[in-house]
């Protein structure tokens, strides 16, 4: 049954297989380097999310897709979309900006101390950077589009999201795709199998 | 995926700018106090609005659904933004996309101070998010209130 399979591999000889795991190998990597860069050019630690429920149907369904971005010194807006992760909950949620507070930064003061020593110190390029920053940090609710009251209780006791819980804000859409993950999450076995004939095939697979 | 592409840019192409109406009936403003902080008195806006649009161009093929919401501005007591979303509808499809409300906001409406005492006139706009069956979601005003309105002195409840 696997005579012919295992002809081919010693066709390949042991150099042959060599070759193909390291092509193997490189593919993880250029696939890994991908979603880095994307990473860093969206500056989200996640830039492609999977939906993993209902809470925003009917816009978001299960297996949709979401492409995120995480712009430093844009503001939140109500409406945008983010995913947020609280900590303490490791599941990411994908919900819709309700309310946005504008509180004065705490440390404005200093702020504007730290500022002065940079002037005193020349080094103009570092002060802008200071500047830039905004003045007033937001504090956020989020609500599922699905869910009849706002967000309060997934929040693990804090009253407000901050930007450092939110991972990124939804820009682009695509529908369905992401279901591949799901399934493989629900039905372990199928994980394994395809990543078995992806091995297998890689392994098989001259040229 | 050639076609995904080109529909996801389509939306590029497709824009459409409505213009709707929205103008405020009444706004009071009570004291209470919440579910979540019983003890803590604080104040309540309730909103009236009326609200009409013609929405039905935003509607073209990667069009999935509108999200419209009403969203109160306004600068608090400490001189900083504050958006409130007080009201909010999908609308799915072009044969409803012609809105006519009359109706009072949807969403708790309370400031962080727990008192709109010294909080500045608020402006009051309907945004809306399109969101596509595949491709970018964009966002517009499609109508704002001519005016901005100040919040009443808290009425007081017998």
């Amino acid at each position: 049954m696997f005579a012919e399979e295992l002809k081919a591999f010693r066709r390949l000889g042991v150099r042959g297989i060599l070759v193909q795991l390291l092509n193997f190998a490189s593919v993880i990597a250029s696939g890994l380097m991908m979603w880095k860069g994307l990473g860093l050019v969206t500056n989200t630690e996640s830039p492609i999310v999977v939906v993993l429920s209902g809470s925003m149907e009917p816009a978001f369904y299960r297996g949709d897709l979401l492409f995120l971005t995480n712009p430093p010194n844009t503001p939140y807006r109500t409406g945008d979309i983010t995913v947020y992760k609280i900590p303490g909950s490791p599941i990411p949620i994908v919900h819709r900006i309700l309310e946005v507070r504008g509180v004065n930064r705490k440390s404005s003061k200093s702020k504007a101390a730290m500022a002065k020593e940079i002037v005193d110190d020349e080094k103009g390029a570092v002060l802008r950077a200071v500047e830039n920053e905004p003045e007033v940090e937001q504090l956020l609710l989020t609500k599922g589009d699905n869910n009849p009251v706002d967000d309060i209780d997934l929040y693990n006791g804090l009253d407000w999201l901050e930007r450092r819980h939110v991972v990124g804000k939804v820009r682009g859409f695509l529908p369905y795709v992401g279901y591949v993950t799901i399934a493989m999450n629900d039905f372990p076995k199928l994980k394994y199998l395809i990543l078995g004939v992806l091995g297998l095939f890689a392994l098989i697979q001259r040229e | 995926m050639a076609m995904l592409a080109a529909i996801a840019l389509s939306s590029f192409v497709l824009i459409a700018t409505p213009k709707g109406e929205l103008s405020l009936a009444s706004i009071k403003v009570f004291p209470g106090s919440s579910r979540r902080l019983p003890n803590v008195k604080q104040d309540f806006a309730f909103v009236n609005f009326n609200l009409s649009a013609d929405l039905t161009p935003l509607f073209h093929w990667n069009t999935k659904q509108l999200f419209l919401y009403l969203q109160a501005e306004y600068v608090d007591s400490k001189g900083v933004p504050n958006d409130v979303v007080i009201w909010d509808s999908i609308v799915r499809r072009k044969e409803d996309a012609v809105i006519n409300v009359m109706g009072r906001n949807k969403y708790v409406f309370r400031d962080l101070s727990r008192s709109f005492r010294k909080a500045q006139p608020a402006n009051y706009s309907l945004r809306y998010n399109l969101m596509p069956y595949v491709g970018v979601l964009t966002y517009g005003e499609a109508g704002r209130s001519s005016e901005p309105v100040s919040f009443p002195d808290p009425e007081t409840v017998s």
